[in-house]
């Protein structure tokens, strides 16, 4: 019964499982659903596990019992894109039209109906015309790792949209899950990562020994001596930084929202600072890359035992990484080249890895990456490599 | 036809069900599956399961999960330290030789244990690490376990009925939720609100009903609010005005608001509130 409707839901990103769908028959097999809503309440609660995916159950719910005709999906992530440009108008209205390119005060005039038709139509124009990609796309609120929540890597964005799915289309191939070098999924990052910890004795004296306590006994001609010990605990510090802008970075975002994830659940001390393209004076700890600044000298007020982490692509134009004032960003002026400020931080922190996505083999081909490999050593971002990064990690020197 | 002689689930006194989750909590106990709530903190995602408890005559064992917590610590303790104090001064009742005597049922085994069908409630997963989760849904999947000190395994009486909560906004492991049946408790609206008003103050006039549902959904709408005041805020603070005796009604339609603290917990919001406030009594 309703399999057609289980593909719909398939076919529409839910990820529905066959046991929950078996699941769902016995379910109406209790007699315990008796109506339309009913059905729609319980398959619901048997088959989506997330309420990020309650749309679009709705949406296909709406579709196959009752035909209401599902809008064009492309559509209708280009109203969704339209309305996080409006909310970021809201906000900052100058940085937009900046971006737009387009006179500030032009755009005052339109209601905020108006407005979000005029990024629709520049949004499809963007589409049709695809550039290789616009900064505020990349940037415009949309980051590839989110603390709201929401996944971005459900909502597509627009100037991508191309790109990604010949990107899809390539990473397409059935049997790549079974290769070491292929993308990585949240238990093979868990596993790689598992061995980053160290477990150091911290907290009250109140677990009991009992090797010790029996030996302390013995010792005592039986006299009870109970011996205490500190719980182990992980202290490890971990500091992420993220390079999360830049289109160059764009087709990698699914792979490092999974490993952000996954630190993010991992390790109870983690910073995460995003930056663009490379560090300059600042990095920030939102992901707009806007309210939270932080100063990158200040970073030697951390533990030197931090494990520093940074993931990118650490391709860019030469004269960013390496002239004073290079950042690609007008009105940051900058008195160090970046170069300085990478080789302060693996100064600074013995234990740093550099994490870049792209493959080992392009590395040489980009005269940035090959001097930052200097500076760091630099693993990719595959389960090899984060072995090998982990080991960096740990390593005693 | 799986048969249907089980109590349904229409909730409880203090306990405003909508029908959606009414639905879901019957087929969850029908289909012996835990069900998973998530939802804003306050809108009674651990109320469910004592509301369950209360109106199906069952107990309730509740298992609050720690950051720190072993699957095993949910299972049962082997309680080493009283054994080796029985041995060396032998005073008392138990038979030091048999290890069972020294197993403590932790909260999973209790419920495992107990001679009715009880209330599992698991409460805040999310804080434990994905290993514990897994694991633990194994347990509870084929309903026993090992006690390995004495290699006996502990088999579930009566399958209880499992609640399982979580506050976080990061997603559970795919094997977890693959096990669960989910649901996500929506903010209730004016109207749902009313009523649950209406169930923990059965006195409460209307006008003044009216008034704090106004303030309250007004408060909920600011912008910049770290934690929003949810369900417990509001029943918390309706009674903290009712028990002060200068409290006047005239007072929230002039826009103020008294006891801000009852529905901000952080400073930053209660900043923001304030403000908005002020700038709203102009």
């Amino acid at each position: 019964m309703f399999v057609s409707f289980f593909y719909n839901l398939r076919d529409h990103g839910i990820p529905v499982t066959p046991t929950s769908f078996l699941r769902l028959q016995r379910a109406l097999c209790t007699g315990l659903i008796r109506s339309l809503k009913g059905f729609y309440i319980v398959a619901r609660s048997i088959l989506v596990k997330s309420e990020r995916y309650f749309d679009a159950y709705d949406r296909v719910f709406a579709h196959h019992f009752e035909g209401v005709e599902l809008p064009d999906l492309e559509d209708f992530e280009l109203s969704e894109m339209a309305k996080l440009l409006l909310e970021e108008w809201l906000k900052n209205p100058a940085a937009i039209a900046a971006a737009l390119d387009v006179d500030e005060n032009e755009l005052n005039k339109l209601t905020p109906e108006e407005l979000e038709k005029y990024f629709i139509d520049r949004l499809k124009d963007q589409t049709e015309a695809h550039q290789g990609g616009n900064r505020w796309i990349g940037t415009g609120g949309t980051s590839p790792v989110g603390h709201s929540g929401h996944h971005p890597g459900g909502m597509r964005v627009g100037g991508v949209s191309r790109n990604r799915s010949a990107v899809k289309v390539a990473l397409d191939r059935r049997y790549k899950d079974y290769s070491q070098e292929g993308p990585l999924t949240q238990s093979q990052i868990g596993e790689a990562l598992k061995k980053l910890r160290r477990m150091i004795p911290s907290g009250p004296m109140d677990v009991v020994n009992v090797q010790k306590t029996i030996y302390e006994t013995m010792r005592n001609a039986g006299e009870i001596e109970i011996i205490f010990d500190r719980r182990l605990a992980d202290r490890l510090k971990v500091v992420l930084m993220i390079d999360n802008g830049g289109w160059s970075m764009d087709p990698y975002i699914p792979l490092v929202q999974t490993l952000f994830d996954y630190t993010r659940n991992q390790f109870k001390d983690l910073k995460t600072y995003f930056f663009h393209n490379t560090i300059y004076d600042r990095v920030w700890s939102d992901t707009a890359r806007y309210n939270k600044p932080e100063l990158v000298t200040e970073f030697i007020k951390k533990d030197p035992e931090t494990r520093v982490i940074v993931v990118g692509d650490a391709s860019m134009a030469p004269y960013e990484l390496m002239a004073e004032g290079g950042s690609i960003y007008f009105g940051e002026k900058k008195r160090k080249p970046s170069i300085e400020n990478l080789q302060f931080l693996a100064q600074t922190f013995r234990h740093c890895v550099w994490l870049n996505p792209n493959s080992r083999r392009s590395w040489e081909n980009t005269w940035t990456t090959d001097i930052i490999r200097k500076v760091f050593p630099m693993f990719e971002l595959t389960l090899d490599g984060l072995d090998g990064a982990v080991s960096h990690l740990m390593s005693r020197n | 036809m799986v048969k249907n002689n089980f109590s349904k689930f229409q909730g409880a006194d203090k306990y405003v069900l909508d029908d959606e989750l009414a639905e879901i909590v019957n087929v969850s106990m029908a289909l012996e599956m835990p069900l998973l709530l998530k939802g804003e903190p306050g809108t009674g995602k651990t109320m469910l399961a004592y509301a369950i408890s209360e109106s199906l005559g069952m107990p309730l064992i509740v298992l609050n999960v720690k950051s720190s917590m072993k699957l095993v610590d949910a299972l049962y303790q082997y309680d080493t330290l009283t054994r080796l104090n029985d041995s060396r001064f032998g005073d008392s009742s138990r038979d030091v030789s048999d290890i069972e005597e020294y197993i403590k049922m932790g909260k999973i085994g209790q419920a495992f244990v107990a001679d009715t069908r009880t209330v599992l409630l698991i409460d805040e997963i999310d804080k434990a690490d994905t290993d514990f989760q897994d694991d633990m849904l194994d347990v509870l999947d084929q309903m026993e376990f090992d006690i390995i000190e004495i290699d006996k395994i502990i088999s579930a009486r009566h399958r209880p009925v499992i609640i399982i909560t979580s506050n976080a906004k990061k997603d559970l492991s795919d094997p977890f939720l693959g096990r669960c049946n989910f649901h996500h408790i929506a903010f209730p609206d004016e109207d749902t609100m009313r009523m649950i008003i209406g169930v923990h103050f059965p006195d409460l006039g209307r006008e003044t009903t009216d008034a704090c549902i106004k303030t309250f959904y007004g408060l909920r709408k600011l912008e910049g609010i770290e934690k929003k005041p949810a369900t417990r805020e509001l029943i918390n603070w309706i009674r903290a005005l009712k028990a002060d005796p200068d409290f006047k009604l005239s007072l929230l339609e002039q826009g103020n608001v008294p006891y801000l603290g009852v529905l901000y917990k952080k400073s930053p919001d209660m900043k923001v509130a304030n403000g908005a406030i002020a700038r709203h009594r102009g």
